[in-house]
């Protein structure tokens, strides 16, 4: 009789964790929604700000699709002047840059994705993932509920589940009424070395995006703002030959 | 009410008092045998003054910490800061820097300063690189080398260069960004080599020294260390003393300084000292600036003002002596149970004057009282000890009893605190019981032999003994509204409590525009240098380099200064060996060839400059200022991409367009160009094995102990680590390497803890033994609830004031929860005694006579505290502040409100205060 109710015990608590799991598994995939879309165009601008200084801002237009189980982006710099026309070209895990002061093009090895991209807080990771949603390579485990920046979320921890995810772990904060990342952190051999506040959330074409978020550096005095400008889903302005090394040649 | 029983504690008390003041004689043989038992005691006590001496013994990390101060000779070194940023010429200013720093090296590197310093460096040792500079290159390296040098002619070396470029560097930011310095250094080398093949194109001969310092900068970088603009740099003074030598340190530091600022404005640039030990003089110099006045005329003040309270000039005898005598006897007891004090205790005994003293203004005050109301001699210091004795005993013993139980606390520290604390207040309330009623009878004894009375000066300026009293007739008047005021002021500050905070930044504790931490900033800013990190110590040189390139994987990480890349073990010696045997054998072959495709050349300069510039573009991105500076300077593009200035490319590119380049000439560079590089190749081209013996001294000193077996490991964070938040996240990432990371980093981290957790837990223990005790001296709840409701809003208004005006705890200034609990207490405790004497409706009187004393003990304490806000040293002027602020909380609360509600609770509600079983 005791062992039938300590049998009866773990059952009902091993239910309880894999509901427990899914659950937090559909918090995220809810949250991903909005940074899933196909032929994604956006215009932003990004100022990184090093011992509280502000550095020379960078704006740049970025194109994105998804096709054939691909992720292909592409972010071109549209300032400052020196930075005019230098191109990150990305699909899947292979990165190019085109050298506005040169015209020449650059292969990266992949793990260069986990470098910082144009002197930023972001890694291009951090920038280029977007596609397939953050959660991609992580198991997400809800640990709890805690208000942050004034709204109540869930606290979710994804844990690494591929050997070239970026980051040992992630706690990402996730609205409980209306499933927007709120905050991620980032941790690297055991502590939180970079969290990333999404602010300004618009509904656009039906999903929520957000159009300025914050990365700060906990290793670096450094913090990196981007401010979006255009978000358009769907776009038209995306092209399939926007995502080759010879369209980034006739960059000008 | 007024004539009860004498207690049993009370005859004891009051027959000492008849006794020995008629036998002063006897009285004080029997106090100097004590005094002389205790000698013995103080002849074993050991005084520790070092920083260390409060930090856990068992601990391995202060144990390493020891270690690396004793046993690696340049972990005292002395940073000199070299700074030419008022030179406007970047090239002026770089050229003043160097020339500074081989004067300082040249200076201190005389007779008269071996005093003081062993040695002095201002760069690094090159002829040891270039000796032996392939043997510790890591076999990808020594291939990417053979790649590289295959051909020194002219054209094929510049392709070889382009490709290695193009291979190495191309849109990898981050690896530009960790190797920038090196990066910076070849680029400069580079410069100077395309300078000199400009000259040669232009016809010009090139001297062989001017090929050589070129071909060194390119091989070798640059050996000064300076900052990121090149108008700073830094020598590395190590010194014959370190942190543990105080009578050295200060004329050790003052002796450097002086020469090195000496040399400063004879080269027209400044030049400052900074480093731990720089830091550990600046403490000493600093601790007792601005408070020297300060506390002379505070004890001037503390002096007069008891010298006319108590009408008497010989007061300071009367309770100097019993004081002194106490802590002495204090020591005694130190040396007898825990045989040292510590940096922490020692400072205590300071602290201990300031309590010691309170006893006896309440003795005194109480004799004077009872003198002033008319009683002879005798009656008056038997009655003194009476009234005042049970309040003196149960607050002494109470605030005793509190810091005793500190013992329970995790950290020594903390335990030994209490020790001589607890042990100092009993020591202290005995030598005043036993040593101020003989001395007032020997007083007496003059004065009648002298036949003299009280001096006149003291009818002019008369305090009167129950000065306090106007207090307690406006408070018996209106307790309500009293107690209601002063209970409103504390809730009004238990709100703001939760808002106190403790520093953990240590250097917050310092002196305001100290050179020594402002040129720590300045490390950071300019140079990219912490000014302070984590070490660990290694047996094994082979586990050395394993942790070395583990711990530079950490993102909190930006450097790991080790003898790792200088390890190279028996088979890296084989294979490496083997690689550059085969490496010198191809250089071997090296000829200078007779011609020179001048096409060629020019596409391959073509091909460098792009590769410069999208190396300027990473490195605009990356905002790596001092790489972006250099590039420019070799391009002529400004930080904006515009081209500003016409470079050594454009000479070269308008001479080989238009055909004007002299080609004989540039054939003859290649002549001297190809055997003296080649020469200096196969020199570090040796296959020797080299072993730590043979690496030159200044990386023994820094990295290996003195008896050769242990080795240690600078772990450099990418930030101030003394900024806490970061600080966490260095440790933790340590820890997942290694858990013997120390340094004075954990001595912070192990105050605060000290602060935070122990210091929290031992002041939740001594409340609690507080309201045991006043229970056993009380027996009435009601009553010892009231006298904690008070401590309590004493310690609410201190927490919500400081967290008001943004004052935090460190680890000196939270000294003030025992001294509050103390103090709060023992005030308390004495109108307590009082009321319960005096009875009801007489608050006037208990005020009157009690309170008198409270405000003497009150100002003479905070007159005492004050003397330490002029200081410099953020740290003891915070002291200062909380301490004095403390003593008016505790006094206003002790008097203006516990009182009140004394009254209401008795008298008003009717309710009964007396001990269990009296009515």
């Amino acid at each position: 009789m005791k062992k039938k109710s300590i049998m009866l015990l773990l059952i009902t608590l091993c239910a309880a964790g894999i509901l427990w799991a899914q659950n937090a598994q559909d918090i995220v995939d809810r949250a991903d929604h909005a940074f899933q879309g196909d032929r994604v165009y956006s215009t932003s601008s990004m100022t990184v700000y090093k011992s509280g200084e502000a550095q020379t801002v960078q704006e740049m237009e970025s194109y994105s699709m998804e096709k054939n189980g691909k992720t292909y982006s592409l972010s071109v710099y549209l300032a400052p002047r020196r930075m005019k026309g230098t191109a990150n070209l990305m699909i899947e895990d292979d990165l190019w840059v085109r050298f506005s002061s040169t015209g020449r093009i650059r292969k990266l090895s992949s793990s260069a994705k986990k470098n910082s991209a144009g002197g930023s807080d972001f890694s291009y990771a951090d920038m280029g993932d977007g596609g397939q949603g953050l959660s991609e390579k992580y198991t997400p485990v809800l640990i709890g509920e805690e208000t942050v920046e004034g709204e109540k979320c869930y606290k979710i921890e994804l844990n690494a589940a591929v050997s070239d995810a970026p980051y040992d772990k992630m706690v990402v904060f996730i609205t409980i009424d209306t499933y927007r990342y709120i905050k991620i952190d980032y941790y690297e051999s055991g502590a939180n070395i970079k969290s990333m506040i999404f602010s300004d959330y618009r509904t656009v074409d039906g999903k929520d995006y957000p159009f300025f978020y914050v990365m700060n550096n906990h290793t670096k005095p450094s913090r990196t703002e981007v401010s979006v400008d255009i978000f358009e889903t769907d776009s038209s302005r995306v092209q399939d030959r926007f995502f080759t090394t010879g369209y980034l040649e006739s960059i000008r | 009410m007024k004539n009860q029983k004498e207690n049993f504690r009370e005859r004891i008390l009051g027959g000492w008092a008849v006794w020995s003041s008629q036998n002063w004689g006897k009285s004080f043989l029997l106090l100097l045998v004590i005094t002389l038992a205790m000698g013995f005691g103080v002849s074993i006590l050991k005084t520790e003054m070092t920083f260390y001496s409060i930090l856990p013994n068992n601990s391995n990390q202060v144990r390493d910490m020891k270690m690396i101060l004793e046993e690696f000779p340049a972990a005292s070194s002395i940073l000199a800061v070299v700074d030419a940023r008022a030179v406007e010429d970047p090239a002026a200013a770089e050229e003043q820097v160097k020339r500074t720093i081989d004067a300082i090296v040249e200076k201190l590197s005389r007779r008269d300063y071996s005093e003081y310093v062993v040695r002095t460096t201002g760069k690094t040792d090159m002829d040891f690189f270039k000796a032996h500079g392939f043997m510790f290159s890591k076999e990808k390296d020594i291939e990417r080398s053979s790649r590289l040098y295959s051909d020194l002619n002219l054209v094929p070396l510049l392709t070889r260069i382009n490709e290695d470029f193009e291979r190495e560097y191309a849109g990898d930011e981050d690896k530009l960004a960790d190797e920038e310095q090196l990066a910076v250094g070849m680029f400069r080398g580079l410069s100077e080599v395309l300078g000199i093949m400009e000259k040669s194109a232009q016809g010009e001969s090139v001297s062989s020294v001017e090929l050589d310092k070129a071909l060194d900068s390119w091989l070798f970088g640059e050996s000064y260390l300076l900052s990121d603009d090149n108008k700073m740099g830094i020598a590395i003074i190590q010194p014959t003393f370190t942190m543990e030598d105080f009578l050295t340190m200060a004329p050790g530091v003052n002796t450097i300084e002086s020469a090195v600022k000496e040399l400063g404005l004879e080269m027209g640039v400044d030049v400052g000292l900074t480093g731990m030990v720089v830091v550990g003089r600046d403490e000493m110099v600093t601790s007792e600036q601005g408070i020297i006045l300060s506390s002379f005329l505070a004890l001037i003040a503390i002096l007069l003002i008891m010298i006319f309270s108590f009408r008497m000039f010989s007061v300071p005898l009367i309770s100097g002596i019993p004081l002194i005598t106490g802590i002495f006897w204090t020591m005694g007891m130190s040396g007898f149970i825990i045989h040292r004090l510590n940096i922490m205790t020692a400072m205590y005994l300071v602290a201990l004057m300031g309590l010691g003293i309170d006893f006896a203004i309440h003795l005194l005050t109480s004799f004077i009282q009872e003198r002033d109301e008319g009683e002879e001699f005798t009656s008056a210091i038997r009655k003194a000890i009476m009234k005042s004795g049970s309040g003196i005993l149960t607050g002494g013993l109470t605030t005793a009893t509190a810091f005793f139980a500190l013992i329970i606390a995790d950290t020594e520290m903390i335990r030994e605190l209490g020790f001589v604390a607890g042990m100092g207040i009993v020591c202290e309330l005995i030598a005043m019981i036993l040593f101020i009623p003989p001395l007032l009878g020997f007083r007496q004894y003059r004065k009648d032999k002298k036949g003299k009375d009280e001096n006149r000066i003291f009818s002019t300026v008369k305090i009167k003994s129950d000065a306090a009293s106007g207090i307690g007739k406006v408070l018996s008047k209106a307790p309500v509204l009293f107690s209601i005021i002063m209970l409103a002021i504390g809730i009004f500050f238990a709100t703001r409590a939760p808002g106190v905070s403790l520093s953990t930044n240590l250097m917050e504790m310092e002196a305001e525009g100290l050179e020594s931490i402002l040129l720590q900033d300045t490390l950071v800013e300019e140079f990219g240098m912490a000014p302070d990190y984590l070490s660990v110590i290694s047996m094994d040189i082979g586990e050395v380099r394993d942790l070395s390139d583990r711990l530079e994987d950490l993102s909190s990480v930006k450097m790991v200064d080790s003898l790792g890349p200088y390890y190279v073990s028996p088979s890296e010696t084989e294979s490496r060996g083997a690689l550059i045997r085969q490496f010198a054998e191809n250089l071997e072959k090296n000829r200078a060839y007779k011609n020179l495709d001048g096409e060629m050349l020019l596409q391959e300069l073509y091909r460098l400059e792009m590769n410069l510039m999208e190396m300027g573009d990473m490195a605009y991105m990356g905002n790596m200022n001092k790489l972006l500076n250099t590039i420019g300077s070799i391009t002529g593009f400004d930080n904006d991409g515009e081209k500003v200035a016409e470079s050594s490319f454009d000479r070269l590119f308008s001479m080989l367009e238009e055909g004007n380049a002299d080609s004989q000439s540039l054939i003859e560079l290649q002549g001297t160009m190809v055997p003296a590089l080649k020469n200096k190749l196969l020199t570090m081209a040796s296959d020797e094995p080299v072993t730590l013996d043979i690496l030159p001294s200044t990386l023994r000193d820094s990295y290996i102990s003195k008896d050769g077996k242990k080795f240690l490991i600078n772990v450099i964070p990418t930030q101030n680590p003394w900024e806490e938040d970061f600080r966490n996240i260095y440790s933790e990432q340590m820890k997942t390497i290694t858990d013997k990371g120390t340094g004075m980093l954990l001595a912070g981290d192990q105050l605060s803890f000290m602060a935070e957790q122990d210091g929290v837990k031992a002041a939740v223990v001594a409340l609690i033994v507080v309201f045991l005790i006043l229970l056993l001296d009380f027996r009435n709840i009601k009553l010892v609830v009231l006298t904690m409701v008070s401590l309590l809003l004493s310690f609410l208004t201190l927490f919500g004031f400081m967290s008001l005006v943004g004052i935090k705890f460190d680890f000196i200034n939270i000294i003030v929860v025992p001294l509050l609990i103390g103090i709060g207490v023992d005030d308390a405790v004495h109108i307590n005694h009082r009321y319960l004497y005096e009875g009801k409706g007489r608050m006037g009187i208990v005020i009157g006579k009690t309170g008198t004393a409270l405000m003497i003990t009150s100002i003479t304490t905070m007159v005492g505290f004050a003397s330490f806000i002029p200081s410099v040293m953020r740290g003891m002027r915070s002291t200062g502040i909380v301490l004095s602020i403390a003593m008016v909380i505790a006094f206003s609360f002790s008097v203006l409100f516990h009182p009140g509600m004394l009254i209401i609770i008795t008298e008003k509600l009717g309710l009964n205060i007396k001990p269990w079983g009296k009515k």
